[in-house]
């Protein structure tokens, strides 16, 4: 994090007067809000394949957003230089909204009153949820390649049945400067990398896959001998089961999921039915459940930018709303939606600080962050012991939820039967389906095992944005397994 | 063309041997509606340099969208510095110059251009399209409410520019003018919610039909309803083609140079051999003038092809760029197969006509909801939604999974139909599989 505004101020080639005429100019045919997003991404990727570094990169992305609203309409344009004249052509482009249209829903000047003093103050940030020892920008490649080199000594030296070693590092820093109509001025240096892999494993004439990814939002510091211990064992873990692994009977049966990454649940099944837009206009299954039991007691639900480090924490949003916890769900009852301005303002409630956008190119909309559930009562051997035959899942590729419906998915890459309250065969590539609300209503034990994933997620909501996702160990007392 | 020029020769000056450049503009202009009420307009410029660099027998790729000359100066200059930093490869270079599309010159050339169509185009003319377009306030069910509807008016103008240092000079430009709805309903019985989206795109504004979408998006909405999961099992399932590239899309991928050489495909070593069904004839065909999804030139410039890339059942062509094709030992192709093309078993045959023969207990697919599949082992496992045929009705099924193996999967077709959308850049009817394994 820079906390000098005239590092952002120079790189951006701005100053708060320009700032202030480019908001005017939007609004000068009637908007009530304006908000300008600046961005000034540094990617750069390596991948190594057959034991060699050969391949890299670097990318650049530069250009202001500007968004003008009239109600709850939306007008956006954007520039890829931040020449005066280029963003007043893009100020000019996204007042166009306010033509010929009827100005309904609240503004944000009417109804952010008592919500501004969550966001008008220093100092900037109040907050450092990444803060970074060796900058990337600044980072000799020569760290980063021989970073995967060892990577991939490491893993081929604990399993000889290894064929192929994919690794690859990406990072990026991004720097953002967001100025509105209310004056606020914020800026942020927000960095994110992550390490994969994938591995090869070759029995007989058979293959099997794994794949492994990390990411935080750190500094270089990150790649670590410890880190890469960590991956490779991750990387031949579990190899064995998954040759032997197959398909379970399919139908509808008791899952039990593994603490972490099974949060993909919370995060397809009801994080994103728990996104306000989708309850602002009707289609959410939860968007008439607001205060009501929606699952049982026990169980809270919640998004999360304060984890230091985290994939999905952010110092602002991209509305620069401070980062913050929300608690979607307490104690069972639905308490929250995930807020941007747009939906705060018509719901009536200080915005949540989840407007995100992939990049200056897009408008913000309500999107998680890390998405995770409370610690429950119940060790894991409990659990497990409690179903009589079921799937343990252990693994995860993906997931998707239809909003409306409420049916959600998610790929399973690897788990266990459950016979007689133990494991037994190894499963695998399995789709688990189910609804939503249903789901987490069936939700009867929760672990005492909280526990939220660092691998590489992204969540494609119209827009690609990091996440994290994570959970306890629970028990889901019927879902449909993929199988036979 | 002149800053992609001065992209390569400033490449040279920094010590690269070789290089490609590749430049992209677009402009896109939006009109959203909510409900019937313009929601949202959006003007997006977009512009990018890519360049890969071969430097010292090193590879490296990169990009910017800063393109004044005090910017992309240091920029090429610190890439190419990059470049060095790793190791060597010796299989890596530009195509050969003969391998290069010579006929794409204009950018014209595959009649995907229609400036008449865009510049009929206005900011006023998108809004008013595309509230004249929305349902709301027209719908009418007793039994259903729409809770929302949403729609999306959008044209796109866009020109790409590809030069090599070994002389490459390719220029693609096109339109296209997209419209696509989804609406929400909810049963006033049930409390149910259920969702329908209908699009379709076009790179000529005449051939466009966005006035029909909300209707469409309404009726499988309304078919959806009430929908429920049949019993686990085995059955005949035609998939419609609007889902048919979550299918195709596997094949095409396990035939990829990319998979092949790390071993990562459950297609390796498949060339000549007949592993599918006799009535699985998958063309590559990006030559088609004025059709979605037409190509002269990969992301290299090298001249793309018409051809098979699985007749009657037999691989006939894996998809291996300059790359590749060197660390495997093997001849290049183009690197990916640009438009798919399934030939109809049943010409004249439509999804909709199969289903008033179909067998009882048959389901129809029309649309997936997540999965995955194992690219090595084929193995795959998806979500699905539609009808099946009970008693002679069609009755809607949902939360289900279809569960196999791609080779087993694409060896039991029974029929490919005739009923590609022309709007899809992969031309893929609906197509019948039989005995396949449904959980619900």
């Amino acid at each position: 994090m820079i906390h000098d505004k005239s590092h952002y101020f120079n790189l951006f080639s701005v100053e708060r007067p320009l700032l202030e005429k480019l908001v005017a100019t939007s609004l000068a045919s009637g908007g009530d809000w304006c908000d300008l997003f600046f961005e000034n991404t540094t990617y750069g990727q390596f991948s190594l394949r057959d034991g060699a570094v050969t391949s890299g990169g670097l990318h650049a992305d530069y250009g202001v957003g500007i968004r003008v609203l009239s109600g709850e309409k939306t007008g956006y344009a954007y520039s890829e230089t931040t020449r005066p004249e280029d963003m007043m052509a893009a100020a000019r482009a996204a007042a166009a909204i306010t033509r010929n249209t009827v100005r309904v829903g609240a503004t944000v000047t009417e109804r952010d009153v008592a919500t501004r003093r969550l966001y008008s103050g220093e100092p900037n940030p109040a907050a450092d949820r990444y803060p970074v020892r060796i900058h990337w920008r600044s980072c000799d490649p020569s760290v980063m390649v021989s970073f995967l080199e060892r990577l991939e000594t490491a893993i081929r030296a604990r399993d000889t049945r290894i064929v192929k070693v994919m690794a690859s590092l990406a990072w990026q820093v991004t720097d953002v400067l967001m100025f509105n109509s209310l004056g606020e001025l914020k800026y942020d240096t927000r960095p994110l990398a992550s390490v994969s892999a994938t591995v090869i494993f070759a029995r007989g004439g058979r293959r099997e896959r794994q794949t492994v990814s990390k990411s935080w939002r750190m500094g270089v510091e990150m790649l670590s001998d410890s880190l890469i211990a960590e991956m490779a064992e991750e990387a031949v873990r579990g190899i064995d089961a998954l040759f032997e692994a197959g398909r379970p009977k399919g139908g509808k049966m008791p899952v039990v999921m593994a603490a972490g990454a099974s949060g993909i649940l919370l995060h397809e099944a009801m994080g994103h039915a728990f996104e306000a837009d989708f309850n602002r206009k009707g289609q959410s299954v939860f968007s008439d459940r607001m205060g009501r039991q929606i699952c049982g007691k026990g169980i809270s639900i919640l998004d999360d930018a304060t984890i230091p480090a985290c994939r999905g924490s952010l110092n602002y949003d991209d509305e620069g709303v401070p980062g913050q916890k929300t608690y979607m769900v307490e104690d069972g009852v639905l308490t929250s939606y995930l807020h941007d301005r747009i939906s705060a303002r018509s719901y009536g409630v200080a915005p949540t600080g989840n407007g995100r956008r992939e990049s200056f190119r897009y408008a913000p909309i309500p999107r998680m962050r890390a998405t995770y559930m409370d610690g429950g009562a119940y060790a894991p051997e409990e659990i497990l012991a409690s179903v009589r035959e079921g799937i343990y899942v252990e693994q995860f590729a993906n997931g998707q939820v239809k909003i409306g419906e409420g049916d959600f998915t998610f790929f399973v890459k690897s788990g266990f039967l459950i016979e007689n309250g133990r494991l037994t065969r190894p499963v695998k590539d399995i789709n688990i389906i189910g609804n939503g609300p249903e789901a987490l209503a069936d939700i009867t034990m929760v672990g005492n095992d909280p526990k939220v994933d660092d691998g590489a997620w992204t969540c494609g909501k119209e827009q690609s944005a990091p996440v994290s996702c994570g959970i306890p160990t629970v028990l889901v007392r019927s879902l449909t397994v993929g199988g036979e | 063309m002149a800053l992609a020029e001065k992209a390569l020769v400033m490449a040279r000056e920094a010590g690269a041997s070789a290089c490609r450049v590749t430049l992209s503009k677009s402009v896109l202009d939006l009109a959203g509606t909510l409900d019937g009420a313009l929601d949202k307009v959006t003007h997006c410029l977009d512009r990018s340099l890519s360049i890969v660099l071969f430097v010292d027998g090193r590879y490296g790729s990169f990009s910017t969208n800063k393109l004044d000359e005090q910017d992309l100066r240091p920029f090429i200059g610190k890439a190419v510095q990059t470049v060095r930093l790793l190791t060597e490869d010796p299989h890596r270079s530009l195509p050969a110059p003969d391998r290069i599309a010579r006929d794409s010159v204009r950018g014209d050339e595959t009649k995907c251009w229609d400036p008449e169509g865009y510049a009929a185009v206005s900011a006023d003319w998108l809004v008013e399209t595309a509230l004249a377009d929305a349902v709301t306030g027209h719908f009418e069910d007793p039994g259903f409410t729409l809770v929302s509807e949403e729609g999306e008016l959008s044209v796109t103008v866009s020109e790409s520019l590809l030069l090599d240092s070994n002389g490459a000079r390719c220029r693609c430009k096109d339109t296209l003018f997209e419209y696509g709805v989804e609406v929400t309903l909810q049963d006033n019985a049930t409390g149910e919610k259920i969702s329908g989206y209908w699009w379709d795109s076009s790179p000529w504004l005449a051939r466009l039909d966005h006035a029909c979408c909300g209707a469409i998006a309404v009726k499988r909405a309304l078919a959806a309803a009430g929908a429920s999961p049949a019993p686990t099992g085995r059955y005949t399932m035609a998939v419609s083609t609007e889902c048919m590239g979550k299918l195709v899309t596997p094949l095409t991928s396990a035939l990829g140079g990319f998979a092949l050489q790390q071993r990562n495909s459950f297609l390796e070593e498949s060339l000549g051999k007949k592993l599918f069904s006799e009535k699985l004839t998958l063309l590559d065909e990006p030559r088609v003038p004025g059709v979605n999804g037409a190509r002269l030139y990969d992301s290299e410039g090298v001249a793309t092809v018409n051809g098979p890339i699985i007749g009657s059942g037999t691989v006939r062509t894996y998809f291996i760029n300059t790359y590749i094709a060197s660390k495997m030992g093997v001849a290049p192709t183009v690197e990916d197969a640009m438009r798919p093309v399934l030939v109809p078993t049943r010409p004249g045959v439509t999804l909709e006509d199969w289903a008033s023969e179909a067998p009882e207990g048959a389901i129809i697919v029309d649309g997936f909801n997540g999965g995955n599949h194992n690219g090595a082992t084929g193995d795959f496992s998806y979500g699905i939604e539609g009808r099946i045929r009970r008693g002679g009705k069609w009755l809607p099924v949902k939360e289900m999974l279809i569960t196999g193996n791609f080779l087993q999967l694409w060896a039991s077709v029974a029929d490919v139909l005739d009923d590609a959308r022309p709007c899809s850049p992969k031309s893929l009817p609906s197509v019948v599989f039989e005995n396949v394994d449904f959980s619900g």
